[in-house]
C-alpha cells in the first residue's frame, strides 16, 4: 500500500519535489459474525399509544408495590443483543416513551440495526384532581396513564449488525433521563453483572448476613424488618435497588 | 422444630406461616424514605465485606522498586541535545507561542539562509542533560513551551533581523561563545561589528604610531639625503659649466 507521506514534509521540500512514497502493511481484525442477524420488519421503535384501548376506564388504586422489588419480567435479552437495564423501581410515562422513541429512532441506523420495546405502553392510570379543586368530593378523574417498571428490568432492547460501542452513548444518554437509576448493558456485561453479584454473594468475608439476622430473628430484629425484607434479604428499600449489597 | 434440625446452627430461623397485614402507613413511597434507627443499625452490620488476599500484604516481601527503563528513543533525544549544545556557539532559548505553519516554515527557511537551525526539544528532555553539563545556568529558561535556535556561526544580526518579523516568537537568552546573554545583551552583541573587521582595526590602530615613529626617525636622513642630493646635483651643474668655460 503506497501512500503519500505527511504533509509536512510535503510542504518542506518544496512543491517541486519529487513526492516521497513510503510502504507499510496494515492487519485488519476480523469483523464480528453478524449472520445469525435478522432484521424485523420495522426496525424502529413503535410507537406506544398514550392511552390504553380500552373501553371502560377505571380508576385504580394507586398500588405501589408494582415497582417494589426486583422484577420477575423481562429479565433477560430476547431479541436484541444490548438494551436499557433499570436498576430501580419507577414509572415511566408517555414522554419517557416518546423521549427513548425518538432519540434512539435518531441516533440508530434503521437499517443495520432495531430496536424493540420490553416495557408495555402506558396501562396504569393516574388520577389527578384537577388545578384549583377543594380537597374532598372522592377522587378525582384520570389524568394520565403510566407503566410501572421494577428494578433489573430491560425497558428497551437494541440489535442487528452493530457492536456495544456503537449504542452505548445513545443507549447511556436515554438511560440517564428515565425517572429511576437505568443504565446501557450488552448481554455480556449484563452476564458479566449477574456474575460478580454471585461471587460476591459466595465470597462475602461478613459472617452476619441480613438474610442470616432476618431469619434467625437475631436481637428481636424482626420487629423492624418487614416481611418483603425476607424476600429481598435487604437489597431493595422501597422502589430503590442497593446495588452495593449482597 | 424442624426448622431447628435442618442446616448449620445459624439457619435455625423461622419464617412466618402467618403474616399480619399492616395498615400503619405506605411501605413503599415515591422517595427514599429513613429506616429505623434498629434497621440502620443491621443494614450496617450486615455490609459486604470483600475476601482479604490470602497472604496480607505485610507479609508480602516489599516490592521491588520499579526501575524505569531508558528508552532508546529518550536516549536518542538526549544525545541529540548534547550534541546540539555541543557543537554550538549560538545557542538562543525563544518561547514558543502557537502560529501558523506556514510562518513557521518559513521562519526555518530564513534562519537556515544564515546557518541557524530551529530545535524543538522537550523540555523533560532538556532538564536532565542540561543539569549535568556546563549550561546549569540555562535551565530557567526552559520552562513552558519553548524553541531552541542553534548555529555553528555568531550570526546574531541576522537572527534578530528575521525573529523581529515573527511576533510570537520571544527571545528570552542566549549564551553566544560560552557567555550567556539576555535579550538586552544579544541587541548590543548584534551591534558589534564583526570580528575580522574589528581586528583590522586594531591592526591598523597598532600599525600607525610605529609607522609615524618611523616617518619621524627616517625624516632627518631623508632630508639629508636630498640636501646632498641636491647639493652634488649642483656641483655637478657648476662644474659642467665651468668645465664649458674651461673648454671655451
Amino acid at each position: 500500500m503506497w501512500r503519500q507521506l505527511g504533509r509536512s514534509l510535503a510542504v518542506r521540500e518544496g512543491p517541486g519535489s519529487p513526492v516521497v512514497l513510503r510502504a507499510g502493511l496494515k492487519k485488519y481484525v476480523l469483523p464480528p459474525d453478524y449472520s445469525g442477524v435478522t432484521l424485523p420488519e420495522r426496525t424502529k421503535l413503535k410507537f406506544m399509544d398514550k392511552v390504553p384501548a380500552v373501553p371502560k376506564v377505571r380508576r385504580e388504586p394507586r398500588r405501589l408495590r408494582d415497582i417494589r422489588g426486583p422484577s420477575g419480567e423481562a429479565t433477560e435479552f430476547t431479541q436484541g443483543q444490548y438494551g436499557i437495564l433499570a436498576l430501580g423501581g419507577g414509572y415511566l410515562h408517555w414522554g419517557h416513551f416518546e423521549m427513548m422513541r425518538l432519540t434512539i429512532g435518531r441516533c440508530m441506523d434503521p437499517k443495520t440495526m432495531f430496536a424493540v420495546w420490553r416495557v408495555p405502553a402506558p396501562y396504569k392510570p393516574i388520577t389527578r384532581k384537577s388545578l384549583g379543586h377543594r380537597m374532598g368530593g372522592g377522587k378525582g378523574p384520570i389524568d394520565h396513564y403510566v407503566t410501572a417498571v421494577k428494578s433489573g428490568r430491560l425497558v428497551v432492547e437494541v440489535g442487528g449488525r452493530c457492536e456495544f460501542g456503537e449504542v452505548k452513548h445513545f443507549l447511556a444518554r436515554v438511560a440517564g433521563k428515565l425517572p429511576f437509576p437505568a443504565a446501557a448493558v450488552s448481554r455480556d456485561t449484563l452476564q458479566r453483572m449477574r456474575e460478580e453479584e454471585e461471587e460476591k454473594q459466595l465470597n462475602n468475608q461478613n459472617p452476619w448476613t441480613f438474610e442470616r439476622i432476618a431469619t434467625a430473628n437475631m436481637l428481636g430484629m424482626r420487629k423492624y424488618l418487614s416481611p418483603y425484607d425476607l424476600r429481598f434479604k435487604g437489597r431493595y428499600w422501597g422502589k430503590f435497588f442497593l446495588q452495593h449489597r449482597v | 422444630m424442624a426448622a431447628l434440625s435442618g442446616g448449620g446452627p445459624w439457619r435455625r430461623g423461622w419464617l412466618p406461616a402467618l403474616q399480619v397485614v399492616r395498615h400503619a402507613s405506605k411501605a413503599v413511597t415515591r422517595h427514599w424514605k429513613a429506616m429505623h434507627f434498629q434497621r440502620q443499625k443491621l443494614m450496617a452490620v450486615t455490609e459486604y465485606l470483600a475476601p482479604k488476599p490470602p497472604i496480607p500484604e505485610q507479609c508480602l516481601p516489599p516490592k521491588k522498586e520499579v526501575v524505569e527503563e531508558e528508552d532508546g528513543y529518550v536516549r536518542l533525544l538526549r544525545r541529540q541535545v548534547a550534541e546540539a549544545f555541543r557543537d554550538n556557539r549560538m545557542i538562543v532559548v525563544c518561547q514558543y507561542n502557537p502560529m501558523p505553519n506556514e510562518d513557521m516554515l518559513l521562519m526555518r527557511h530564513y534562519l537556515r539562509k544564515h546557518n541557524i537551525e530551529v530545535k524543538f526539544f522537550l523540555n523533560e528532555i532538556v532538564r536532565p542533560v542540561l543539569s549535568q553539563s556546563k549550561y546549569k545556568n540555562l535551565l530557567p529558561l526552559f520552562v513552558g513551551r519553548n524553541i531552541v535556535l542553534v548555529s555553528p556561526e555568531t550570526k546574531a544580526k541576522e537572527m534578530l533581523r528575521v525573529l523581529r518579523g515573527v511576533p510570537q516568537i520571544n527571545l528570552l537568552g542566549a549564551c553566544i561563545d560560552d557567555t550567556i546573554l539576555s535579550k538586552k545583551g544579544v541587541e548590543n552583541f548584534a551591534k558589534l561589528p564583526s570580528l575580522e573587521a574589528s581586528q583590522g582595526q586594531t591592526v591598523g590602530a597598532l600599525a600607525l604610531l610605529p609607522s609615524q615613529t618611523c616617518s619621524l626617525l627616517q625624516r632627518g636622513p631623508v632630508r639629508l639625503a636630498a640636501l646632498l642630493d641636491e647639493y652634488i646635483r649642483q656641483l655637478q651643474a657648476g662644474a659642467s659649466p665651468s668645465q664649458s668655460s674651461e673648454a671655451h
